[in-house]
């Protein structure tokens, strides 16, 4: 979590710290309880909001029946996971998807005998489900340089942690597993900091895919872009890929993307930290 | 305080002074289950509070209209530049302008050996690291515009039926008659064919943004960032990047350039006569 994420949870847990304080004050016997039930119920949630708010609000969006115009034309559902357009009469529903690449596109270190196989096979693969998808489909890799020195001094301080912690093993009668562990931890990020030497830029990438369907209805185009959505999911199974339906804000900013992107770094972080 | 600081911070205060009242009052004042509605709107104000940290965006609109759909935004979610190379958003008081960039590669990896395969790979991965500021590289497969090739076909058609037609009148040799009526029977067939299935291209751009206060100042700077762009696609895969513009643009953003309607209609229309017959 974030200095943000901390802040935000904290000061609302006051609220709920202020019930408990005040519990004698709300009228005793069953409201007491009554009392503690909703704190609890209301801390739950708060809780759930910080890691899965994708679940939690669309949820509530749900249940309340609320829709949203994010712009002229366009139409976020209630589920909030497709966008939606009306064109003469026809309905074009877009769908959003977690697509993270990085074992086929970012060596960690050297790469092993798995790993290069990997990323030999990744070009076939990808031709592969291309030739075979049968829908519109997009594969989108968002990515933004990093402070090089700020990520260097990171790296460094975790290196020196990495040592302290080898050390400790290497004096303790720490099985062998967890030594060669924390070895290939330091030489993880002894490559990281020697790329950078080398004169190699730190980036960030967000990697998602994109699919839209068509329909004479909104909800033929929903239920087609369902379809589309599982498709892909079954598609890429063969690359080993993570794959989530994006839904709630995340969402709503991939379609701001879509126009324009994000200014700097740390918006197109705070944007995304928890589906991506 | 931004926006979204003012939200919580509201939103917080609301939510203890509901609580507060709801513990303070008097029970011959306020009965039990006055104050237990009390202390569910403080707390469901609360619970609203720290959504703000996510969803300020919607909350204050939704808080605002209560009617369905809340409108978050009345305006065009972008407009063409008047160049055509760029599409312009205004956010708050900036202009925020986007340039798209091809990327021309067509090579495939049925024709590579593994090492061309793990090279191409590595220039995949050194081309995204070029980033500097936000950028998006993306690959897009669309249903093909079969329009201008439908238009294209029956000029062709036509002009075949209308040599084969020359030719007999004028009683030319038997292989000359036979070679165009076999010519304006393939045209004929790539006709009947084309709106039975769906073809699908494959494009590769990417994007970068740029904001300024006024419009031409976040075009130009927008430009000039796809230009170092263009430079470094071009020397990662060897190729010459140029910017999208037009209607190749709208391709690109508008899901009714994505599947295009007419191609569309054909095929459904295809589609719906198969299953009469």
């Amino acid at each position: 979590m974030d200095r943000d994420g901390a802040i935000y949870l904290l000061f609302s847990l006051m609220v709920p710290i202020m019930v408990f304080v005040l519990l004698g004050d709300f009228g005793g016997g069953i409201y007491s309880l009554i009392a503690i039930a909703l704190t609890l119920l209301t801390v739950l949630l708060i809780v759930g909001m910080n890691w899965a708010d994708f679940v939690i609000f669309p949820a509530f969006t749900s249940l309340l029946g609320v829709s949203f115009q994010p712009s002229a034309g366009y139409k976020i559902p209630k589920q909030q996971n497709a966008i939606v357009k009306e064109v003469n009469g026809l309905y074009y529903a877009t769908g959003y998807l977690t697509a993270n690449m990085y074992s086929y596109t970012f060596k960690i270190e050297s790469a092993e005998q798995d790993d290069e196989y990997k990323m030999i096979s990744a070009p076939e693969n990808w031709e592969r489900i291309v030739s075979n998808i049968g829908f519109p489909m997009k594969f989108h890799v968002l990515a933004s340089g990093l402070d090089v020195q700020k990520v260097r001094d990171d790296l460094e301080g975790r290196r020196s942690y990495q040592e302290f912690q080898l050390a400790r093993a290497m004096q303790g009668s720490n099985p062998e597993v967890a030594v060669t562990d924390i070895q290939r931890k330091i030489n993880t990020i002894q490559a990281k900091i020697d790329r950078i030497s080398q004169g190699e830029r730190p980036i960030a990438a967000l990697m998602y895919l994109e699919t839209s369907a068509i329909g004479i209805s909104e909800k033929e185009a929903l239920d087609s872009l369902g379809y589309q959505v599982d498709q892909i999911k079954v598609a890429f199974s063969s690359m080993d890929l993570s794959i989530n339906r994006i839904a709630g804000r995340e969402l709503y900013y991939l379609f701001k993307y879509n126009f324009a992107l994000p200014s700097h770094y740390g918006e197109m972080a705070q944007s995304f930290d928890t589906q991506g | 305080m931004n926006q979204k600081a003012v939200t919580f911070v509201s939103l917080l205060i609301a939510s203890a002074v509901v609580v507060g009242i709801a513990a303070m009052l008097p029970i011959s004042l306020v009965p039990g289950y006055g104050k237990a509605v009390l202390l569910l709107v403080g707390l469901a104000l609360d619970f609203l509070a720290f959504t703000s940290r996510y969803y300020s965006y919607l909350l204050g609109p939704m808080i605002k209209q209560r009617k369905k759909p809340v409108i978050l935004s009345k305006e065009n979610a972008y407009w063409l530049s008047p160049s055509s190379d760029s599409i312009m958003r205004k956010e708050n008081e900036t202009f925020v302008s986007t340039v798209y960039v091809s990327i021309p590669v067509y090579s495939s990896a049925t024709e590579m050996s593994d090492e061309q395969k793990l090279n191409f790979v590595n220039q995949v991965s050194r081309l995204v690291s070029t980033a500097k500021d936000p950028t998006r590289f993306t690959t897009q497969l669309y249903v093909m515009n079969k329009d201008a090739a439908i238009q294209t076909i029956r000029a062709a058609q036509n002009d075949a039926e209308t040599e084969e037609a020359r030719l007999v009148q004028s009683n030319a040799k038997q292989s000359e008659v036979e070679r165009a009526k076999g010519k304006s029977s393939m045209w004929r067939g790539m006709m009947d064919n084309i709106g039975s299935v769906t073809s699908y291209e494959l494009f590769s751009y990417a994007c970068v943004s740029a904001s300024g206060m006024k419009e031409f100042e976040a075009s130009s700077l927008a430009q000039q960032k796809a230009k170092e762009l263009m430079a470094a696609i071009g020397a990662t895969f060897g190729v010459s990047p140029s910017i999208v513009t037009g209607t190749e643009l709208l391709k690109l953003v508008e899901p009714e350039y994505l599947i295009p309607v007419s191609t569309m209609h054909e095929k459904i229309n295809k589609d719906i006569q198969e299953e009469v017959i």
